[in-house]
């Protein structure tokens, strides 16, 4: 990695931190996915008996807080970008660096490097967490050392960088922070998440198979669905998307005006 | 030194900058003059590749800004103080735009000191009046110590102190030999600080010329004429200087309006206009008036 870009990333760091508002969301988020997910973990060992082998305790322990967590984690990766449209803000930093390959690509690797830490730290605490309420409830708990399980915790910290780096991009693609979180919620939450009730069976079926963080969410689960895809194949999935969306983001930003 | 050659910038079909050209030569202020919506800004932001031309180039001390690996040691820009994160404090602010140049925090001190923030470092620069956000535009642009400085309207929301503070500044970095390009929409303001003055008027240059020639224009003479090809000339012969306004229109120096009238009449060109002009200001508005963007109504 040369220095400039190590000087653009330390740049983007300093950005991050010393707007007030960004680590106490960040420490927010964190503390939304590890209770909400003790939360759903309850409620779900409660009825561990009627959901018999496919009960997945790894999977349960993480999913449930996620599901709030990643909003925001999203709508921070957007106001990486859209923060300086709005402050005009953006001028400057390209004034500063001319080179916008390397501003966009320090706000990415930047950005993903806070929600791969902030991430693994919530998934961690939530598994951990979440292991103790189900022993509580009467199943049997997970441990990090059996099959699956280490990939499926860790593989949620990467889930949180890819929806991150989705947020910067559409952040970036759209330069409006109300469009843009709009845009990760419904592409991360409404579509995947609400859609598949209210769509045709086939539609809701594929989607909940192919649609980018459905499929990058298998990489949590360690009782395998066979009409879904490999945690690895799923994720990766996701990943191809996401690289995608950052590609048309650097795109974009190269050829535009400020 | 800035070289601006035959620059041109078209937003849709309206043409912001058109064929621009001219140099910024240092040891000296340049004032870049226009009316609003000239094009100084878009012509500005086109030297630090934010806008990229339709055709036409820039270059710095020979060089691609775009292509500088540490832009802000050699050139730094105050193009709109209003460009900051409000929710950030001033010393926050200028320490991320210090540290994408590997500028150390303790320059940032420096220059806080130097704009007279100092007292303010830890404020957030949403609570800073226009003046003090117009300082800490002027202390990012100076982090890096560069040789080459742009000011788009610096004196913007300045009160009479900090106007005379931002003059000595100016001068002084001059003075240093390095290279200024100041912008204003008022002339009154850059006869008191340039040395040099590029006008322009729709994008086009209206004149590039020395302080010093421009305020010898006193006895000034603005004249339009029916065909101006046959007067010019007779007007050259008989001693005047001629200097092209955008429309037709045309500043004569060394000559009064009883002798271009008289010429007029030998050559048998009809003056539509023949205007003395009084005033440093009276010539600047004379030269761009019909370049004027937006314009109020006759009362």
């Amino acid at each position: 990695m040369s220095a400039a870009i190590a000087d653009t990333m330390r740049s983007e760091w300093t950005k991050f931190r010393s707007i007030p508002s960004n680590l106490p969301i960040l420490l927010a988020t964190v503390t939304v996915m590890v209770g909400a997910s003790a939360l759903t973990t309850s409620r779900a060992s409660e009825n561990h008996q009627a959901v018999g082998a496919a009960f997945d305790p790894t999977y349960i322990s993480m999913y449930g807080g996620f599901l709030f967590a990643q909003i925001s984690v999203g709508a921070l990766g957007v106001l990486v970008v859209t923060s300086e449209y709005a402050t005009g803000m953006i001028r400057t930093s390209l004034t500063v660096v001319p080179r916008r390959g390397r501003l966009l690509a320090a706000k990415v690797w930047t950005f993903g490097l806070i929600a791969l830490v902030t991430g693994e730290v919530a998934a961690f605490c939530s598994f951990l967490l979440g292991q103790i309420m189900i022993g509580a409830g009467g199943a049997s708990p997970a441990t990090l050392d059996q099959p699956g399980v280490l990939r499926a915790v860790v593989g949620m910290g990467l889930v949180w960088v890819l929806v991150g780096l989705i947020g910067v991009a559409l952040g970036c693609l759209l330069r409006n922070t109300m469009a843009a979180t709009t845009m990760v919620t419904a592409v991360n939450f409404i579509i995947p998440i609400i859609g598949p009730r209210l769509m045709p069976a086939a539609v809701g079926e594929w989607v909940t198979t192919y649609w980018p963080i459905s499929a990058g969410l298998q990489v949590i689960t360690t009782a395998h669905h066979p009409e879904r895809l490999a945690p690895w194949t799923g994720f990766g999935l996701m990943t191809a998307c996401t690289a995608a969306l950052l590609m048309a983001a650097f795109a974009v930003f190269r050829l535009r005006d400020v | 030194m800035i070289r601006i050659d035959r620059l041109t910038k078209r937003f849709g079909d309206r043409t912001a900058v058109d064929g621009l050209t001219f140099t910024v030569e240092p040891g000296r202020v340049t004032g870049f003059l226009g009316p609003n919506g000239a094009g100084k800004s878009t012509t500005m932001r086109m030297v630090l590749g934010l806008d990229k031309p339709n055709s036409g180039s820039v270059t710095i001390n020979g060089r691609d800004y775009v292509g500088m690996t540490r832009p802000m040691r050699e050139v730094g820009a105050l193009l709109n103080a209003h460009a900051v994160h409000d929710r950030r404090t001033a010393r926050n602010h200028l320490l991320c735009l210090a540290q994408t140049n590997g500028i150390p925090g303790r320059r940032v001190d420096e220059v806080l000191e130097l704009v007279g923030l100092e007292s303010v470092a830890h404020k957030r620069a949403g609570s800073f009046s226009l003046g003090m956000g117009q300082r800490l535009g002027i202390a990012a642009a100076l982090l890096g110590d560069p040789q080459v400085l742009l000011f788009d309207e610096p004196v913007n929301g300045l009160d009479p102190e900090g106007i005379k503070w931002i003059r000595e500044l100016m001068r002084g970095l001059a003075g240093e030999n390095r290279t200024l390009l100041v912008s204003s929409h008022l002339m009154s303001e850059m006869a008191q600080t340039a040395d040099h003055l590029v006008i322009i008027g729709k994008g086009k240059l209206i004149a590039d010329i020395g302080i010093g020639e421009f305020l010898r224009q006193g006895s000034n003479v603005l004249v339009r004429a029916d065909d101006q090809d046959r007067l010019v000339p007779r007007l050259v012969e008989a001693g005047g200087s001629i200097q092209q306004g955008t429309d037709g229109s045309f500043i004569v120096t060394g000559l009064d309006t009883r002798q271009i009238g008289k010429i007029a009449l030998d050559v048998g060109v009809v003056l539509t206009e023949l205007t003395p002009q009084r005033s440093l200001e009276q010539a600047y508005m004379g030269l761009t008036r019909d370049s004027v963007e937006f314009q109020a109504g006759a009362a």
